[in-house]
């Protein structure tokens, strides 16, 4: 699908890291517009991580390896860019919320990025409690990252990307280490970025029935090649396909697959399969 | 699925499980937990307020609760790394209180949600060897155990690589096999599938499946619901420190005031079968099988 | 679960050495280290680690500054003992002052102790009483505004927060070998636990310098502060006195109080018995307690 709209545009991408053989990812060809959500799924090491390191430009400037091909993110170019200049408009929240604290307070958390930025102090303050407003830890200035629970601080960690008035947030497998209701915050906020403040949000996850609720377009990675993208209904319908690549898909989805093999568009949420076993009926 | 077998004994050693523990002989439950608390030396927080319950031989439990609401400081009553503050913690015959961590490690094996946290050895072989070695089983004895624990979790490729090296699905399966070589009758698994990919979380599946097969108590703390709604043949609800519910997957995740009250939400596929209509007042599905048999008519009906 | 103190070093409270400036703070404590370096007679020295105890009391922090003197306390007696049996300014002609068994006590020893005493115990001091009273991330900014380094500043703030959190580790692999059998008695039983720890270090490491780099951590330009430490006039005017104090203290050190002109302290005997004793008693039973602590551990 050309997409003269598109907000990220990547063409030919592959990567292989210094000291292997072969390449994480390799042929990615992607058009994402703005305002989407997009899902990524895929087994561990079919390239999620890689993929969106190479969207903020720590791949290629920061790890060692090959890259090819081209990726233009808002207009910019990660490859030629520093990793500094996308800070500014690609934000990364990673799989493990403890490993992203350094900072002594949660206020200097969020702060970091606008110190580096060289932001000066009388707007950090408002930026500061914009951004922990939005996360839900507002009064929690004070506090010591490495005290708050992992759904805090994987918050904490959204706040201190977010002051940075990114375009585009991406997220690597930010509920892995979560309880269900750290889980639940995550992704509520997610939501609440995507469809309130209009950022562009990729996520890289295994929770396909979550993905599938809120996801404008699912894209599957195998052995770093993109084996499948659409919706998520025509994504997840195939059920068989991603069984052979040892994914699934939601329950609902394998529930309805199994009542109707063939059918297409399949339901990918409780409510849209009630809905279409009531048609059935 | 197979119901609950409830005060079996513990089964007779065989071929495949012939190492016999000092309290085999006991014919009661494998894990007796009376009026267990459990309050943090510093700071005086009550992790555990007071939990009762037998668990037999055999059975596979899943524990569940929000992070903090006390299910992993049970677990951790249970293998005695924490002795109960008051009530009394017994497994296979064992009063935590009496003996060291060391000690009851024999009767009951924790594996640690993080397998680095256990790995330090130079090759997976050596990994496996630790346990036993410590519990003093002879030297002799230790090849084949090391050889049952390859063929049981389908290790032959790294047995001789180093832990680090392997990838991080491997090093899960190294992190169990090499409690399973001490041969405990009780099995804890931390969190085996958080942050798994479905592949992996499959083959732990299976493997839980197969030591509940073998005659092992396995107890599983776990956030994945489709895991233990397939492998649990009973669910540990805890909430705030306190046991809250204690029944079968389909008897909890059908009570609506625990799901709510625990912030836990059943798999998908239970939440569909409860709301579809002209099933009201069924047993809730817990496995995407069973409903589109249902569904379709095909004779295989519903478990109690 | 855990305690809102930032830091293992920070007492909370509002007391006016709370509120001073951490860049005063900081001046005065260069000031008694250098006096301190400078200086062997023990009397100034030990008037300086009374007045250092008076602030802390007046700052509220009496209680917390006594435990951690105590615990370095053994460390500081160590030298006293080290010392007197074998004192280091003189070689073979010193005045004995008394005669333990077979130990002989000499006058210069104690002397010379106690001198070496007085001048940790000055710098332990104030050193504490600062540590006590200032937010750490006050105590980073004003580093920062003396010019320390970014990332040198970065990498002591960093490694505040990681003793807690690897101290964690350590446990959880413990309690992760000894579910596997593994007696956890002597040093043998830490040995399996570096290697996780370590990996886990590691890969927190790695994972933080990519979230750190995404932050733009990486910016050469000049990098603000969010961290503001006030500047008074009060706090100018301690922090002049401090240099001050500190410049003549160090001229008055190296001219009056140096290592030459400082007397031998001429002790009657019991008198250096009693402290020789005192300090071997503190000396002795810590390694006695560790000791103990090890073997059963």
């Amino acid at each position: 699908m050309a997409d003269d709209s598109a907000y990220i545009t990547i063409r030919g991408l592959g990567y292989t890291y210094a000291g292997t053989e072969q390449p994480a990812i390799s042929g990615i060809d992607l058009d994402i517009r703005q305002g989407e959500y997009v899902g990524i799924i895929g087994l561990n090491g079919a390239g999620k991580t890689t993929l969106g390191l190479c969207l903020n430009g720590i791949i290629p400037h920061m790890l060692m390896g090959d890259q090819e091909g081209t990726v233009s993110v808002a207009g910019l170019d990660p490859t030629t860019l520093p990793v500094r200049e996308m800070g500014r408009t690609v934000g990364m929240v990673f799989d493990n919320p403890e490993f992203q604290m350094s900072q002594i307070t949660v206020a200097e958390e969020v702060a970091l990025g606008l110190e580096n930025l060289g932001v000066p102090y009388a707007e950090m303050v408002p930026r500061i409690a914009a951004a922990l407003d939005l996360v839900g830890l507002a009064g929690f200035d004070e506090r010591s990252p490495m005290a708050l629970s992992g759904g805090q601080q994987q918050r904490l960690a959204i706040a201190a990307t977010l002051v940075m008035k990114p375009q585009i947030l991406f997220m690597d497998e930010p509920t892995s280490n979560l309880d269900p209701i750290g889980k639940e915050e995550v992704f509520e906020i997610a939501r609440k970025l995507n469809r309130d403040e209009g950022l562009t949000v990729i996520v890289a996850e295994h929770e396909v029935e979550v993905l599938a609720q809120y996801a404008d377009r699912i894209i599957v990675l195998d052995h770093g090649r993109i084996a499948l993208q659409g919706t998520a209904s025509d994504v997840f319908s195939q059920v068989d396909r991603l069984t052979e690549l040892g994914l699934r898909s939601p329950q609902v989805t394998e529930f309805a697959y199994g009542l109707a093999p063939n059918e297409p568009g399949l339901p990918v949420t409780t409510d849209q399969a009630l809905a279409w076993l009531g048609a059935r009926a | 699925m197979t119901a609950a077998p409830s005060g079996t004994a513990a089964p007779a050693p065989t071929a495949e499980h012939p190492f016999v523990h000092p309290a085999h002989a006991s014919s009661g439950p494998m894990v007796v937990v009376r009026d267990a608390r459990y309050v943090y030396p510093r700071g005086g927080v009550t992790a555990l307020d007071g939990v009762t319950l037998d668990i037999p031989a055999g059975q596979i439990v899943g524990v569940v609760g929000q992070n903090g609401s006390g299910k992993t400081t049970l677990t951790k009553l249970l293998n005695g790394l924490l002795k109960p503050t008051s009530g009394t913690v017994v497994v296979n015959g064992m009063n935590t209180a009496d003996w060291t961590v060391q000690k009851m490690a024999a009767h009951v094996g924790y594996v640690f949600q993080n397998p680095n946290h256990q790995l330090f050895a130079t090759t997976v072989e050596k990994e496996l060897e630790f346990g036993p070695r410590n519990l003093g089983i002879p030297e002799e004895e230790i090849p084949e155990r090391v050889a049952d624990a390859v063929e049981f979790f389908g290790l032959q490729d790294v047995l001789g690589q180093h832990p680090y090296r392997i990838s991080f699905p491997m090093r899960k399966l190294v992190g169990i096999a090499s409690i399973y070589t001490m041969r405990p009758r009780v099995f804890i698994l931390d969190e085996p599938t958080t942050g798994q990919d479905h592949r992996t979380t499959s083959v732990i599946n299976r493997l839980i499946k197969r030591l509940g097969e073998r005659g092992d108590t396995v107890i599983c703390v776990a956030h994945d619901m489709p895991l233990l709604a397939d492998v649990a043949q009973r669910l540990l609800v805890m909430w705030n420190a306190r046991l809250i519910a204690d029944g079968t997957p389909r008897e909890v995740f059908a009570n609506a005031e625990v799901m709510q009250r625990t912030h836990l939400t059943p798999p998908q596929i239970t939440q569909l079968s409860l709301r579809i209509p002209s099933r009201a007042g069924r047993p809730v599905a817990l496995a995407v099988s069973e409903l589109v048999d249902e569904m379709r008519g095909t004779p295989r009906g519903t478990e109690a | 679960m855990q305690t809102m103190n930032v830091s293992i070093t920070h007492v909370g409270g509002t007391s006016w050495l709370h509120r001073l400036s951490p860049l005063a703070k900081l001046t005065w404590v260069i000031a008694v280290m250098a006096f301190a370096f400078a200086s062997y007679n023990p009397w100034p020295l030990f008037a300086i680690a009374l007045l250092g105890i008076v602030l802390g009391a007046s700052a509220g922090i009496l209680g917390p500054m006594s435990r951690v003197l105590l615990v370095f306390a053994p460390v500081t007696a160590s030298m006293l003992v080290i010392q007197a049996i074998a004192p280091a300014i003189c070689s073979t002609d010193c005045t004995p002052a008394a005669q333990l068994g077979p130990l002989t006590i000499y006058e210069e020893g104690i002397s010379h102790g106690l001198s070496l005493m007085s001048r940790v115990l000055a710098m332990e001091v104030i050193a504490i009483a600062v540590l006590m009273t200032t937010h750490p991330s006050d105590l980073f900014s004003a580093l920062a505004r003396l010019h320390v380094p970014y990332v040198l500043n970065f990498m002591l703030a960093m490694t505040l927060q990681l003793i807690p959190v690897l101290q964690r580790e350590v446990q959880v692999v413990l309690s992760a070998q000894r579910s596997r059998g593994m007696k956890s008695t002597g040093f043998g039983s830490l040995i399996p636990s570096f290697v996780p720890v370590f990996a886990g270090a590691f890969e927190r490491v790695q994972q933080l310098a990519i979230s750190l780099e995404s932050r733009a951590f990486g910016s050469t330009g000049t990098k603000t502060s969010y961290r503001q430490i006030s500047f008074g006039p009060m706090d100018k005017l301690i922090a002049i006195a401090g240099i001050i104090v500190g410049v003549l203290g160090t001229a008055a050190g190296i001219l009056f109080w140096g290592a030459d002109q400082t007397p031998v302290l001429i002790l009657p005997d019991w008198l250096a018995i009693l402290i020789f004793l005192v300090a071997l008693v503190m000396f002795v039973g810590v390694i006695v307690v560790a000791i103990v602590a090890l073997v059963r551990s």
